[in-house]
């Protein structure tokens, strides 16, 4: 991963200091909340419903062991012991002291963290393939680039006052893991036939209340020019993009509003001029970006001659004889390009947890078995859960066996219960409707592992309110909260998907009681079991069939 | 209004600013001088350069302004006022750079409107090298604010820093 330079050391100490400073200000007066509010919101720091909500960035969702150990001591000494994994691949501390924000700070940048532009209206942290280097499937690796896109958009001049936040993604891969069809702007490592590499771009994606599918701008940009691109990009919409409605600021309300051609046209003539002249990057500094990035040492064939030394290690066939085991296996972990290693995901969904929370013993854990498994390297994923990218297979048992000691190993990655849930009205002051409640009520009536597994993967997300950070939109099954004249009501989507074939869920009726959600989502589950073809996904199901037959069995039966 | 220029704030402020309503030819428009010229909308200012040559040689911008419109006249032009209506609006950056880097602008921009002290560092990397104020800053505070970044990840302008 991405190793610190002096010159990035030194601009974050001028960073902390900065903050530091502000802070300062704002406690002695000399800063009124308003101006203040924008200024620490371009350092992570929100007001929440209870108390200060601090959302440290995970570039690209890569973390070091080092790192992992920091953000538990921070949410030991600073938070409640605990930390929460976003849809950005960041992590949130929901009860920090103002007072104590610069010294977390100070801290973090010991270990070359922070948490610039995790809000605001600016550029956000840019997410990726938590399987990046690891996957098979891959036709470049897209962390390069996305370091490229952290430097370029750290504290940019020009870019710091958008008219609305702004996320970028980038995915290297065949198998969309990334949602780039869902961001501002959506970026796709390709090769064309002369075997160049290039980036196919999308533009004015994004879920919240107006929700749209990017779309194509440019089908086949050499990298070389991806600064100067995205800055003639970001240029129009900093010019044009509507500041007088909140809700209509983002990037893919110009673009649908201008159409995707006239857009283009207007990125088109302002790239013409600012593509040679803009600041961008040379070969060299991408080489040496590169390199901070290896593979992992291969360990090729699987190897069947371990050692059996009082059980910590086993070979294949003792493993495979556990079914709790296998069952983990075959679900939280996938293929890796060596065929020596395995990528595992560690789920962050165990039963009677809020999705996405870790405690500061989990991350001491975590970081530990990462040196000891996984070339001290963490990512966390946008589905709220961690990845350790590169296991020997020959330590999978006992890797396994360590998980399950901290309760990370619950055997559901995408199933059912591996929920993608906003914190909600429990913490954040923008919701309408609970999701923690929602998340339990629907773990409880379906922890049944078995029967998960026969439904097979699908997805279920959870928002609190219409700005969407549950991505409902993109859930076989999305739950949106609503209020009506102060109760809380639910309203049901189905058929969302947010990889390679993306679509917006359809809206199955009229909203649901908080009390029957679960029942709600029992009879949908019913309805596919019955309809389904063998091996279909609820998705291809929804496309298939439409809303009807789910219609009918949740409305008829709530009757 | 307090203006910073090249490192200093400076009280006196010689431009004198016609709004479009007030004809060139009014008596505030005559008191232009060498010394106090005139400042007119990018508007008007296009207006007057189909006419004759004017003489006016500053230019106040509205964000909405496509500052390509003015890439013909910049060599007339010794002062572009860029205006933030609120500190929050980013649109001067993107006028301020697209003045600098895309048509070579070499004369005075000038920030004004809600200007504050902690935006000053993005304005000045942006290319703009004047301030307007509308309260007499802490001078201290922004020096302080000015030299905080010792390095930058985007190439960007020289900060307006007295030695």
């Amino acid at each position: 991963m991405y190793n610190y330079t002096e010159y990035d050391r030194d601009f974050l100490k001028s960073r902390v200091a900065e903050f530091r400073d502000q802070t300062e200000r704002r406690l002695s007066g000399e800063l009124d909340e308003e101006e203040y509010k924008q200024l620490r919101l371009r350092n992570g720091l929100y007001l929440q419903r209870q108390a200060y909500m601090l959302r440290v960035a995970i570039p690209y969702g890569m973390l070091s062991s080092v790192q992992m150990k920091k953000l538990a001591h921070i949410a030991r000494v600073y938070d409640k012991g605990y930390g929460h994994i976003t849809t950005r691949q960041n992590i949130q501390y929901n009860w920090p002291e103002l007072e104590q924000v610069p010294d977390i700070l100070a801290e973090l940048a010991d270990v070359d963290m922070h948490a610039i532009q995790t809000s605001g209206n600016c550029i956000r942290n840019t997410t990726t393939d938590p399987l990046a280097g690891a996957i098979g499937d891959e036709v470049d690796d897209p962390r390069p680039w996305c370091e490229l896109i952290r430097q370029w958009s750290t504290l940019h001049p020009e870019f710091n006052w958008l008219p609305r936040k702004f996320k970028i993604a980038v995915t290297g891969a065949l198998s969309d893991r990334a949602a780039i069809q869902v961001h501002d702007i959506g970026l796709r490592l390709v090769r064309n036939e002369a075997g160049a590499s290039g980036f196919e771009v999308l533009v004015g994606g994004g879920l919240g209340r107006t929700p749209y599918i990017g779309q194509v701008i440019h089908e086949f940009l050499p990298t070389q020019h991806l600064l100067t691109y995205l800055a003639a990009i970001l240029r129009v919409y900093n010019l044009e993009g509507r500041r007088d409605n909140l809700y209509k600021a983002r990037i893919k309300i110009l673009v649908n509003a201008l159409g995707i051609d006239t857009f283009r046209e207007k990125v088109d003539q302002q790239w013409a001029r600012s593509r040679d002249t803009d600041d961008t990057f040379t070969a060299e500094q991408f080489s040496a970006l590169k390199a901070q990035f290896p593979t992992a040492p291969l360990l090729g064939t699987l190897q069947t001659t371990v050692e059996l030394d009082n059980g910590s290690h086993k070979g294949p066939d003792q493993m495979f004889s556990n079914p709790l085991f296998n069952q983990w296996y075959q679900t939280n972990t996938r293929p890796h390009r060596d065929s020596g290693r395995r990528i595992v995901y560690l789920s962050l969904k165990a039963p009677g947890v809020p999705a996405g929370d870790i405690t500061a013993d989990q991350m001491d854990k975590v970081a530990e078995l990462a040196e000891r498994f996984s070339e001290s390297e963490i990512r966390s994923t946008h589905e709220q859960n961690l990845v350790l990218a590169h296991v020997p297979v020959d330590d999978l048992f006992k890797l396994w066996s360590e998980l399950k000691a901290v309760r990370l190993a619950t055997p559901n990655l995408g199933k059912l219960t591996d929920m993608i849930v906003c914190p909600g009205l429990d913490y954040c002051s923008l919701a309408n409707a609970g999701t923690l409640e929602i998340h339990d009520q629907i773990y409880q009536r379906f922890d049944d592992l078995d029967y998960l597994h026969e439904l097979g993967d699908v997805s279920i997300k959870i928002s609190g309110c219409m700005n969407a950070c549950g991505h409902h939109h993109v859930g076989d099954i999305g739950i949106l909260g609503v209020d009506k004249g102060g109760v809380e009501w639910y309203q049901l989507t189905i058929g969302g998907h947010a990889g390679n074939k993306a679509a917006l869920g359809q809206r199955l009726g009229k909203a649901i009681a908080k009390s029957d959600v679960a029942d709600a989502i029992g009879h949908l589950l019913e309805a596919y079991i019955a309809v389904r073809e063998p091996e279909e996904s609820f998705h291809d199901t929804v496309m298939r069939l439409g809303t009807t037959p789910f219609k009918e069995k949740v409305y008829a039966t709530a009757a | 209004m307090p203006l910073l220029r090249n490192g200093h704030l400076v009280t006196d402020n010689p431009w004198i600013r016609l709004e479009d309503d007030v004809p060139t030819t009014s008596p505030a428009a005559n008191a232009a001088t060498v010394d106090a010229p005139l400042l007119v909308s990018m508007t008007r200012f296009l207006e007057l350069q189909a006419h004759t040559n004017s003489g006016v040689s500053g230019v106040f911008l509205s964000p909405e302004d496509d500052v390509q419109l003015l890439s013909e006249h910049l060599h007339r032009i010794q002062v572009i006022v860029i205006n933030f209506p609120k500190y929050t609006d980013g649109r001067g950056y993107s006028q301020a750079r697209m003045l600098r880097e895309q048509f070579h602008f070499a004369g005075e921009l000038r920030a004004s409107g809600d200007v504050r002290p902690d935006q000053l560092l993005f304005m000045a990397r942006a290319g703009i090298d004047a301030f307007e104020f509308a309260e007499t800053p802490d001078e201290k505070q922004i020096k302080q604010i000015l030299a905080r970044f010792q390095v930058n990840y985007q190439p960007s302008y020289a900060l307006p820093v007295a030695g």
